[in-house]
């Protein structure tokens, strides 16, 4: 500790020495503080900072702001999911006296919905940065000192404090043929053209999202996965209702399958695979691969402002998202913990308020995941997994969606809501749902969380009829024993 | 077999021209080693010369007034040496040990490295140890996985003269460490491996600096109107979160806008009450919790730190000079301070009348000095403080770590507070009850000398159940003393003095000794302490019975 704070010292005044010895190395910008990146926790911070009066700097190495999440993530993603769902739910109805037709899909037509959804988003970013005077530069920044950066054009900003919010890249799996059928998310994302025969590598919630939107599109898709489940570190409860519908709908899904090798032939890329139950090889029009991705911490020179980087490319932060250096920030996907865009704009504010000077700390009990499948997974929180490794007592309700009108109503029975509770305190420690709309859903059991609440805080709070969010409520009750629409052996007194 | 030698004055530590307040001694007198020959004050405190020797005062050249200071002679006497006593080398040493620098740990040079600010995995060895070899280890500083620069302690050796650390003697971080403590090492000994950050690191880091330098004036538009306001990263304490129990804050039951509340005051949330439905804490619950402590109707968590004394900046003022605390004082002091915190103290005063024992401690303390015994009134009141602790159990027991239950204690050993220049510690009697009053005069004599040249076991410093601090060889007519918890009571005794006292009819001359008791109330009542006091005043008038040897 005490030898890195000496260095730190010293490095600083050369600094000032050579500010003051040399007046014409003038910064071209300067800045009382700078933001890395204009994704979700970039521009959050940038903004959060300027309404906090400070005179702010956003650094975007693409022309438009928004990052992966607004243009190459979350949202088109999203658009993509939703076409998805229609072309299912239509196809669904079928079966229950409502036929469309084959649905006829212009896919550049269908792209150029997205793209406007993401132009209308990222349009509005840059209108906001404008009316709080949040100057917006365009380059790839890279440190040169601990209060100065260089744009890949050479133009130098010199800051006060710096928030890095330079987010994470797709990782690429090694040795694999330079074609363009092999692609990643942001490849994929692009749906040109829609591929009749698609392998999915990797069974993350990337790469499942993915399988879900072109399975819609008339695709077959097939998975692999090294591990033996699908979404590694997920309650395996939560993926059957999931697994239930896809293996019906995608061509193959291998898991505990390792892809040995990719070769570019004519017909499509052909890969071969090693596992039990894996086919020895297979031919693939498109190959999506959606193996993880990876901070991009080490890629800004941050050394030269003595900011420690780890070997995944993962900045450490304390609770008020300083690195090792205290006017250096770090958040998101580079900054540990889940690559998810809530987090990074959750981190954004408290950095942005900790380099204004306020006592911000980031203390979130819960952070929701969600996979925006087919079904949809979501949970926040504990999960089964989490309290049986830890060792913590807990007990666990759940509602299955079978007994929900509104669930029955939409001819989606497979889903289900779960909450898990402390047995002494009765108080929420997380909760899973699966199921249309899971991840609208979770919130209410994230605030629920946040807030302490207990069985009958929730059970008490009257929620609609019908929706799906009475399964939350219903769960509360089962717990309670004071459930009536299920009957469930008593197991206890009701409270 | 006589020798006749220079009594000297010695090490004073940072003292100098010190007034002597007593002479104890004359010429002609018969002293045992280590039996106090004139007494110095300072304006710290005030502490005898001891005899260097037993033998005979010869001739004396100071007298009460007299400033003297760190190796001024201030007489003569002769060392007689008693049939075929063994020459203990530590007699010839006991005068060298005590020149030796003020400062309880001495830091010892490290070995020379052999490559001096070369990185890579080093063994950190025991330095050359004077005469010394087998030394203890007494405390390790470092754990596996430390970072420790230049000269930080790795551990502190204790030879039977002093503690010493030995210092780092190079930088980065701890690998392994090869000792525990209790472990006795020599020079050369290993004691850690490290992987050592290499001196030239440092020359690295001008680099990115330099390239700034060299960038040339390259930047087309001038910077904006207002430069940076300079580089400035923020004071160190900004750095420095409040400390606070993660894991009980993380299930306290509070809403995100009163964590965010509780952040910003830096409240520890498990220390909060909330006052909501199921006790939910509530805004107003922190804000009642830190308006509690402000207004001092609470007490300040210890984890959130009591409320501070202001800093000051001395220099400000005049000059200074900063010494650092000795290794007792930084012991005691924090269980000074938790006593002082946790326990509920009163102090019941009083008044012994010693006059017939004094007197025959006058007529018995000649012929027990002969038998090389110093028979001090300290020895008396302890003996006396025995009878009391037998008829009181309750004043030699303890509160049992939950604080539910007494734990009473069927032995007694007597604690008393030694001023030593290197702090306050307790030696300990160990079953006083079955000791008489010569063997613990005796006692007491051995274990002050043994304190003043830190020579003390730590068996000797344990198990007391009971304590008493005598300033009566200094002065005063009461204080407070802090009661050494877990124990709970201490007495105090100040200067016995003549008082007129009413025996019914007149006033007489009596010498009375002040008692100051003081308790944890939450164990002894006052009703108690005052009839403690009152057989303890009793049992120190009843000199015969102070006397009776123990069958």
């Amino acid at each position: 500790m005490a030898i890195g704070e000496n260095e730190q010292t010293r490095t600083m005044s050369v600094t000032e020495i050579i500010a003051a010895t040399h007046p014409d190395s003038e910064a071209t910008h300067a800045a009382a503080l700078v933001v890395i990146g204009s994704g979700p926790g970039g521009y959050t911070a940038a903004f959060r900072a300027a309404d906090l009066g400070l005179d702010v700097v956003l650094i975007e190495r693409y022309p438009v702001l928004g990052g992966v999440c607004l243009n190459v993530g979350c949202i088109p993603s999203k658009a993509l999911l939703h076409a998805a769902k229609v072309i299912d739910e239509a196809e669904a109805m079928a079966e229950h006296g409502v036929t469309f037709g084959k649905p006829k899909i212009e896919a550049e037509k269908l792209r150029d919905w997205k793209d406007q959804v993401i132009a209308k988003l990222t349009g509005g970013l840059q209108t906001m940065a404008k009316q709080r005077k949040v100057r917006v530069l365009q380059g790839t920044a890279k440190f040169v000192s601990p209060n100065r950066l260089r744009l890949d054009n050479d133009e130098t900003v010199q800051f006060e404090k710096c928030i890095i919010a330079a987010g994470s890249e797709p990782v690429m799996l090694p040795g694999l043929p330079d074609d363009p059928r092999i692609v990643d998310s942001t490849g994929a994302l692009e749906l040109a053209p829609i591929p009749k025969r698609l392998l999915v590598v990797g069974g993350g919630i990337i790469g499942l999202e993915m399988a879900c939107v072109y399975s819609a599109l008339g695709t077959d898709v097939s998975v692999v996965e090294l591990m033996d489940t699908l979404m590694p570190g997920t309650d395996p409860d939560l993926l059957r209702p999931f697994l239930k519908i896809v293996r019906k709908r995608y061509e193959t899904i291998m898991v505990s399958t390792k892809v040995t090798s990719m070769r570019a032939t004519v017909p499509g890329i052909e890969v071969t695979f090693e596992g039990d139950k894996a086919p020895s090889v297979g031919v693939y029009d498109r190959v999506l691969v959606s193996v993880g991705r990876r901070a991009n911490g080490d890629k800004l020179d941050a050394e030269k402002a003595g900011v420690n980087v780890d070997e995944r490319g993962i900045i450490n932060v304390d609770k008020q998202m300083r690195t090792n250096v205290p006017h250096i920030f770090a958040i998101g996907d580079l900054a540990g913990g889940p690559m998810l865009a809530h987090k990074a704009t959750h981190e954004a504010k408290v950095a942005a308020e900790v380099a204004a000077g306020e006592k911000s700390y980031f203390d979130a009990r819960g952070i929701p995941s969600v996979a925006y499948t087919d079904p949809e997974i979501a949970w926040v929180g504990l999960t089964e997994l989490e309290a049986k490794e830890n060792g913590i007592d807990y007990e666990k309700a759940q509602f299955p969606w079978a007994a929900s009108g509104r669930a029955l109503s939409l001819d989606r029975a497979e889903g289900f809501t779960k909450l898990l509770f402390d047995k002494k305190t009765e108080r929420v420690l997380g909760g899973a749902v699966v199921g249309p709309n899971a991840g609208d859903l979770i919130a209410e059991i994230g605030l629920a969380l946040e807030m302490g609440a207990d069985a009958s805080d929730i059970s008490l709070s009257i929620h609609p009829h019908p929706t799906l969010s009475e399964t939350v409520a219903f769960a509360a009750e089962a717990f309670e024993g004071t459930l009536t629409d299920l009957y469930i052996p008593k197991k206890r007194q009701s409270r | 077999m006589a020798n006749t030698i220079d009594i000297v004055v010695p090490d004073l530590g940072d003292f100098d021209s010190v007034e002597i307040i007593e002479v104890l001694v004359a010429p002609g007198d018969k002293v045992a080693r280590e039996d106090g020959l004139i007494t110095l004050e300072t304006d710290k405190a005030s502490f005898d010369v001891p005899s260097p020797e037993e033998g005979v005062i010869e001739s004396l050249t100071v007298t009460t007034g007299d400033t003297v200071s760190t190796g001024d002679v201030i007489g003569q006497m002769t060392i007689a040496f008693i049939d075929t006593v063994v020459i203990e080398p530590a007699v010839v040493d006991a005068p060298a040990a005590m020149i030796e620098p003020a400062g309880d740990t001495q830091v010892l040079t490290p070995l020379p490295v052999e490559q001096p600010g070369t990185g890579g995995k080093q063994t950190l060895v025991v330095p050359e140890l004077g005469d010394f070899a087998d030394v203890e280890i007494i405390e390790v500083h470092i754990a596996s996985g430390d970072s420790v620069a230049v000269e930080d302690p790795l551990v502190t050796l204790e030879t039977d003269k002093a503690a010493m650390d030995v210092p780092a003697t190079a930088a980065g971080e701890i690998l392994e460490v090869l000792v525990n403590v209790g472990d006795t090492v020599s020079k050369g000994t290993p004691l850690a491996t490290i992987e050592a950050v290499a001196a030239a690191a440092h020359a690295e880091k001008p680099a990115p600096a330099s390239t700034e330098a060299k960038q040339p004036a390259k930047t087309a538009t001038p910077a904006p109107a207002s430069p940076p306001s300079k580089p400035a990263a923020p004071p160190p304490a900004a750095r420095a979160l409040p400390s606070i129990d993660e894991a009980g804050f993380s299930k306290a039951h509070a809403s995100p806008s009163v964590r965010k509340l509780a952040r910003e005051l830096g409240v520890n949330l498990v220390q909060v009450t909330g006052s909501g439905a199921k006790n939910r804490i509530v805004h107003d619950d922190v804000k009642a919790f830190v308006k509690a402590i402000l207004t001092g109707q609470a007490a300040a968590p210890a984890a959130a730190g009591l409320p501070s004394v202001p800093s000051v900046d001395f220099a400000k003022f005049g000059e200074i000079d900063v010494q650092p605390l000795t290794r007792i004082q930084k012991i005691s002091g924090p269980r000074l301070q938790a006593s002082w915190i946790n326990l509920p103290h009163v102090t019941q005063h009083d008044l012994a009348d010693i006059t017939e024992l004094e007197a025959r401690r006058q007529e018995l303390k000649g012929p027990a000095k002969e038998r090389g015994i110093g028979l001090t009134p300290l020895a008396f009141i302890m003996k006396a403080c025995v009878s009391a602790l037998a008829e009181f159990p309750k004043v030699n027991s303890s509160l049992s770590d939950d604080g539910d239950s007494l734990v009473y204690k069927k032995y007694c050993h007597l604690g008393f507070a030694a001023d030593t220049d290197k702090g306050l510690v307790v030696p300990v009697i160990r079953d006083a009850n079955k000791k008489d009053v010569y063997e613990i005069a005796g006692e007491l004599g051995e274990l002050s000398a043994l304190a003043r040249e830190g020579k003390l076991k730590l068996e000797q410093l344990q198990g007391a159940t009971f304590t008493i601090s005598s300033l009566g060889g200094i002065g005063g007519t009461a204080f407070t003393p802090i009661v050494n918890a877990p124990e709970v009571a201490i007495l105090g005794v100040s200067r016995s003095s003549m008082q007129p006292v009413w025996n019914g009819s007149e006033f007489e001359p009596r010498l009375m000794l002040p008692l100051s008791f003081s308790y944890d109330h939450r164990v002894i009542d006052g009703a108690q302490a005052v009839r403690f006091t009152t057989f303890l005043g009793q049992a120190l008038a009843d000199v015969d019975a102070l006397l009776q040897a123990i069958p």
